[in-house]
């Protein structure tokens, strides 16, 4: 999530929203936020709901697994990053300044 | 002679402990194939309206037509990534 924050000016620049979506409360998303400094939403879905309608749900660590959908303004998804893959933005970055160019 | 009691109730131990290593062991490298997304680059991203870090409703739908949005999805607050 850090990543994302310093990368957050590129990512507004090329008309992009980020939301972290976590299993956790509230109360816990506004601590970590404010611990770490971050200010996009950090969104709770507390009982998993959201999680398990995307799919992600792991019953092993009772959580999300880590993946980054990135959904362009049609509402569309246009970009899947899983794992270790998705801690990093830098390939969001990129294609999101693509989308802003075309458009 | 004396000493058999003592060995076996020692081999029998050890034998036990052995086991509960194995199952110690095999519940660590138990593979669960990690659940993979339900939806593919294409579909449409489904709806979800969930509150934020200071309790504000946000609404995946209130970006159409205005932004792309990065919705990442992490394991556990507090945790790298």
């Amino acid at each position: 999530m850090q990543a994302y924050q310093e990368n957050l000016k590129k990512l507004e620049a090329a008309d992009t929203q980020v939301l972290g979506v976590s299993m956790d409360s509230t109360f816990s998303n506004a601590a970590f936020a404010d611990k770490i400094g971050i200010n996009f939403p950090l969104l709770s879905d507390w009982g998993g709901d959201v999680t398990k309608e995307y799919g992600i749900y792991n019953p092993q660590y009772k959580a999300a697994r880590r993946v980054t959908f990135l959904i362009d303004k049609e509402g569309k998804i246009v970009q899947e990053q899983t794992d270790s893959e998705a801690i990093d933005p830098t390939a969001v970055v990129a294609s999101c300044e693509r989308r802003k160019l075309k458009s | 002679m004396r000493k058999s009691p003592a060995v076996l109730l020692l081999s029998i131990l050890a034998l036990g402990i052995q086991q509960a290593g194995n199952g110690l062991w095999a519940q660590g490298t138990k593979k669960e194939a990690p659940p993979t997304p339900k939806f593919k680059v294409g579909d449409t991203a489904p709806d979800f309206t969930l509150l934020d870090q200071n309790r504000k409703p946000v609404k995946l739908s209130d970006y159409r037509g205005k932004k792309n949005v990065a919705v990442a999805f992490i394991v556990f607050a507090f945790t790298g990534g």
